[in-house]
């Protein structure tokens, strides 16, 4: 899991609660005022790093998930992107990508935002989508796409997404989810790693 | 790799609604995996007030996916585990666990002291208490419901759009229970509490009058219209709006 905030701790208390053996967590932020929305962290917190808070509750949401730092030596069998910071994101999506790791990338944005799934080949994020402007995200958007993203991950992990190297993008607006499918980006040699 | 911010989620303090929210006071029915994550969206959206009622305990089960509960809280009401760890995260909050559930009895009551009702009971004959309920003191319904891998919601505003009973007149017979995977619920609660905290601000309702169906694995969402229905025993007997009768959306 990249990130510890807003979308990625619904995202982190549904999938250590769904059964996942292990999760390592990247973060290098210290839990601030705005992370009450991420579920993990209470204000006496505040300043703490925010991978040693969300590492204690999680572990104290389930005794059967080991939650751990994330270290590069470690080999995961998928990565879930949600940072906050774009160019966090768009990194981790591509370090996942060329480690052939399938990978979900959640961004939340005003009322919504964007979740991408994608299966080991499947068009890249970059294909799928472009940089862009994001708003701060309005209550219950950062939620709803970090929880969306655990389903998704869900989905890849256990191969019950639709169509084999197939991606697929789901955008949600104003509480009304909608999905398509990714596309490769015309000169884009994101199907070379594979 | 350490992180920056680039792109934070707004604080409670740079919201601009905070200050009207905090006066609302929010009715939430069921404290379970629906009501869990709506909770916590209210919260942190600076609702002043969550009245939580849920008679039920913490069981194995709801650790299978509920963002309030961890395994010291089994065991435990589960209305007194949610709002215990509500007010550690949100402590200018108010949050109030009632005794005793919701029932013909109480029902009136609790709906006319509240702004708002949040239905995440996921239980049938409770879902239609609440929009029976709600449709006779006039108070919005925003409620959430879950199958499997399918999310529904809708928003029932009393004389404007068609209510539950308009659509189903009355609840199905019983069905075997089936399994939800944590974070379906998750999906379903959070975007249930966003469309309270839409209703809260005066913004219109995302499924104000429709009934989104929404299948996980297949990602497709479908847009299910619920318009008055006259003879309707629920919302029938209120004068509305001849358009929103005739079927047209706010």
């Amino acid at each position: 899991m990249v990130g510890a905030g807003a979308v990625a701790g619904p995202a982190l208390v549904y999938l250590a609660q769904a059964g996942i053996g292990t999760i390592y967590v990247d973060d290098g932020g210290d839990v601030d005022d705005a992370d009450a929305g991420s579920w993990l962290f209470t204000p006496d917190q505040v300043g703490q790093p925010r991978l040693l808070a969300a590492i204690e509750r999680l572990r104290a949401t389930s005794s059967l998930v080991r939650v751990r730092p994330y270290a590069t030596d470690v080999d995961p069998t998928a990565t879930l992107v949600c940072a906050q910071s774009e160019s966090v994101a768009r990194k981790a999506a591509e370090r996942a990508r060329r480690a052939g790791l399938p990978h979900v990338v959640a961004q939340a944005s005003g009322d919504g935002g964007v979740v991408v799934a994608i299966p080991s080949g499947a068009p890249c994020f970059g294909c799928a989508s472009p940089p862009g402007a994001r708003l701060p995200s309005r209550a219950g958007a950062a939620a709803a796409i970090g929880t969306l993203a655990a389903v998704e991950l869900l989905l890849v992990v256990l191969r019950l997404l639709p169509g084999r190297g197939t991606g697929r993008r789901i955008d949600l607006a104003e509480g009304w989810p909608s999905v398509r499918p990714t596309e490769r980006t015309p000169g884009c040699d994101c199907h070379n790693v594979y | 790799m350490a992180e920056t911010s680039e792109c934070r989620e707004s604080p409670l303090e740079e919201r601009g609604t905070m200050s009207a929210l905090h006066g609302k006071t929010v009715l939430v029915i069921g404290a379970g995996s629906l009501g869990g994550p709506a909770s916590l969206t209210l919260a942190s959206a600076g609702v002043g007030r969550i009245v939580l009622v849920d008679p039920g305990t913490v069981e194995p089960s709801d650790l299978a996916g509920h963002p309030l509960f961890v395994e010291a809280d089994l065991g435990e009401p589960r209305g007194a585990a949610a709002a215990r760890r509500l007010s550690r995260l949100f402590p200018g909050v108010d949050v109030e666990v009632p005794a005793g559930g919701f029932d013909e009895g109480s029902a009136p009551g609790f709906v006319r002291a509240s702004d708002l009702v949040v239905d995440a009971s996921s239980h049938l004959p409770t879902m239609f208490l609440a929009n029976d309920s709600a449709a006779a003191t006039g108070t919005a319904l925003a409620h959430g419901g879950l199958l499997n891998f399918t999310v529904h919601l809708l928003t029932v505003e009393p004389g404007v759009t068609g209510c539950l009973r308009c659509l189903f007149e009355g609840p199905p017979p019983p069905a075997p229970e089936a399994g939800v995977l944590g974070p379906v619920a998750g999906l379903a609660g959070s975007l249930l509490g966003a469309e309270a905290v839409r209703l809260l601000e005066g913004r219109p309702g995302a499924y104000a009058g429709r009934l989104l169906v929404h299948e996980v694995r297949s990602s497709r969402s479908r847009s299910v219209p619920v318009k008055r229905r006259p003879g309707c025993a629920a919302c029938g007997a209120i004068s509305g709006d001849r358009a929103a009768l005739d079927g047209g959306l706010p």
